[in-house]
């Protein structure tokens, strides 16, 4: 295969409202060199590197902070990444998760280019050793 | 065509996974991935009560939960990781008991390297197929008709003919050349049964050159050594129903298989080293200066506590032979030693992959060494039955099962 | 600049580091030319036993093959990265990242070429997140 064809994957956020039918109509309009298949979470997109780049910044326009994407090692369709062949691919379940996470990114994103600061999130941390003493030491006096 | 499902970590990454599927495809399965999608691998995880570190062994915990719930089709299934990983060991482990518990198909573990090629893989999926396709032939527990079996093993060639369920002539030689081996097996326990080579209704081949020998002799039962092992195990021991464990050591490799009415469910090949074979013993015997016929009751004299010996390669373990003889140590001492070395490194290599069921059958021509069996029986806390002909158990299992295809 | 990304599969962090107009390493791109190459020896991967070999240069023969192989595929990446970012208990990392002793090496193998790294927590609420994108945008355009 040529090393100037990209294939990208492009996920769209669960909150928003665009649906891949709406996307790959979208690409198939823009009329570039790009083929363009639905999956579960979005479409594939597949193509002359630049074309797949340039059509993926037009997409973001329709949703920019709820469509997101990364680039495939497989061409669209191989059969070796087929789920029908052997069953899902090993990183289905990592896409899975991180399409169910981008909400959270979605609403990172929005604070970010709004320039906030955010505070700093409390994480989970481990009681100081004292503090569990004199909460003992209450319980059972 | 019988899917075989895989569960794995690091297979596409160790060069392996072609040789793999290359093995399947030979034996005429395929292999495939149960599907699971992320909840169903946290629940899985917690479930199987062991959360592996690594992404890749939490999603073979869930391959392996799918397959024990029944929401994924697969006929058999091979469980395998990478040699040297610690934390893949115990989920490899964990899981075959898991899905040996929860299923009932018959499984087989594997730790690869790099190195690891289709060939040697081979006998492990055929053995895989053949459980699934011929359950019905394995089954067959009395021979009929008249027939023989061929075993083609790596060291010895052995024969036998069979007739209503009665060993009629038998003969074993050293192996060859693979055809003028079993030639002259086959001809001298046709001698010894009184009948002519036309007579025999079927002939079954099994053993390394079963292939070769199963075109020469137009075998209507050409089978890995597995299947029919055990088959010939089972029925020379008396022992057709319910459960046992097979141990087979063998010239090049051990086997230990567990068996349910005579079918294997479980079974490892090894091994990573002939220190753990029954050629070791050979050298053993070579050194010492006896008939490898004298080394077990040689064996059975000694004091194995007297010698440290406890090499997994056989080149190492002669040197400590050596060493220990340079010592003064005695050659009933030596020869104890080196059945123990191997009995504790079957222990530690092969039986650790499996469940160990009573009772324990030790079959094939180490069998016969008292000493080895001996040392079995200290490794393990209990003497394993050696039935009569222990050697002959492939040749048996083929002239059995070969009469199974009688039209 | 090129910023190597842990999982090196993420596509939060491929899009967020490409959204920031940087350059992100990813093991996709580097598998790319792996699978669509006209000699494919190994499939799916095309990872091969000589590959395991290469991946000598990165850890000893005593270390499982399967870490070997995955380091020949994404040890480059490491040579190449002008920075990086790790995102240190992300829930899931399958395939190429499913061996999380390699992680645990190939985030040292980074660290110790001296790079600018970025650690991140792997964000479960909207503040986290916001933390997340946050530091993500802060270090990537200081990177400049």
């Amino acid at each position: 295969m040529d090393s100037d064809i990209e294939t990208r994957i492009v996920l769209i956020a669960p909150s928003s409202d665009l649906t891949p039918d709406q996307i790959a109509r979208f690409v198939q309009n823009m009329g570039f060199q790009v083929t363009v298949k639905e999956t579960c979470y979005g479409v594939v997109l597949e193509g002359p590197r630049e074309n797949v780049r340039h059509t993926m910044r037009e997409l973001r326009k329709l949703d920019p902070y709820r469509i997101y994407s990364k680039v495939r090692a497989f061409p669209a369709g191989d059969i070796r990444r087929c789920r029908a062949h052997h069953g899902s691919r090993p990183g289905f379940a990592q896409l899975e998760k991180e399409w169910k996470d981008l909400s959270l990114v979605e609403i990172g994103l929005i604070c970010a280019e709004r320039g906030e600061r955010p505070p700093e999130p409390k994480r989970r941390e481990r009681m100081p050793v004292n503090d569990l003493k004199k909460l003992i030491e209450e319980v059972e006096p | 065509m019988i899917k075989i499902a895989q569960l794995s970590c690091g297979t596409e990454y160790s060069g392996v996974q072609p040789e793999i599927e290359n093995a399947a495809e030979t034996v005429g399965a395929k292999m495939v991935y149960p599907d699971v999608n992320m909840e169903s691998i946290d629940k899985a995880v917690k479930e199987f009560g062991f959360n592996p570190n690594s992404a890749q062994l939490k999603l073979m915990i869930a391959r392996a939960v799918e397959l024990a719930e029944n929401n994924y089709d697969a006929d058999a299934i091979f469980i395998a990781t990478c040699f040297r990983c610690a934390e893949a060991a115990l989920v490899r482990t964990e899981l075959r008991k898991y899905v040996q518990q929860h299923t009932r198909l018959p499984v087989v573990t594997y730790s690869f390297t790099e190195r690891t090629k289709a060939a040697q893989l081979l006998t492990r999926m055929e053995a895989l197929v053949t459980i699934v396709e011929r359950k019905e032939l394995l089954a067959r527990e009395r021979q009929v008709g008249l027939t023989a079996g061929l075993d083609s093993g790596s060291s010895t060639t052995k024969a036998v003919i069979m007739r209503d369920n009665v060993i009629i002539g038998k003969y074993w030689l050293p192996t060859t050349d693979v055809f003028s081996s079993a030639e002259t097996a086959l001809t001298k326990a046709l001698e010894e049964a009184g009948v002519k080579q036309e007579q025999l209704e079927a002939l079954g081949t099994t053993g390394y050159g079963r292939f070769t020998l199963g075109k020469k002799f137009q075998a209507k039962l050409v089978q890995e050594e597995l299947t029919v092992n055990s088959k010939g195990a089972v029925w020379l021991a008396d022992r057709q129903k319910g459960e046992a464990t097979i141990i087979d050591i063998g010239g090049m490799d051990n086997k230990a298989i567990t068996v349910r009415d005579g079918i294997p469910d479980n079974f490892t090949m090894g091994g990573i080293c002939a220190g753990a074979s029954g050629r070791f013993l050979e050298l053993t015997a070579k050194r010492l200066k006896v008939e490898i016929t004298e080394l077990g009751e040689l064996a059975d004299r000694g004091n194995p506590g007297k010698v440290k010996m406890n090499s997994y390669c056989s080149i190492f373990g002669i040197q400590d032979l050596v060493t220990s003889l340079a010592a003064g140590n005695t050659l009933e001492d030596v020869a104890s030693a080196a059945c123990h070395s191997v009995a504790e490194q079957i222990y530690e290599q092969q039986l650790q992959e499996i469940e160990v069921r009573q009772p324990i059958i030790q079959v094939g021509g180490t069998s016969l060494i008292s000493g080895l069996v001996t040392a079995m029986e200290h490794t393990l806390g209990q003497r394993p039955i050696v039935p009569k002909d222990s050697q002959y158990i492939g040749a048996v299992g083929a002239a059995l099962l070969s009469s199974g295809l009688l039209g | 600049m090129k910023i190597f990304i842990m999982p090196p599969n993420s596509l939060i962090l491929f899009d967020l580091v490409e959204r920031f107009g940087h350059e992100p390493l990813s093991l996709m791109g580097e598998l790319r030319e792996r699978v669509t190459s006209n000699e494919i020896e190994a499939p799916p991967l095309n990872v091969s036993s000589d590959d395991v070999k290469l991946g000598l240069k990165y850890a000893g023969i005593e270390v499982p093959s399967g870490i070997r192989g995955r380091l020949a595929v994404y040890g480059p990446l490491i040579d190449q990265a002008e920075a990086a970012i790790f995102m240190e208990d992300a829930p899931y990392s399958f395939g190429c990242v499913g061996c999380q002793r390699t992680n645990e090496l190939a985030k040292l193998l980074i660290r110790k070429r001296r790079v600018p790294v970025l650690s991140l927590d792997y964000p479960e609420n909207e503040d986290q997140a916001k933390d997340m994108v946050f530091k993500i945008k802060e270090f990537l355009e200081g990177l400049r």
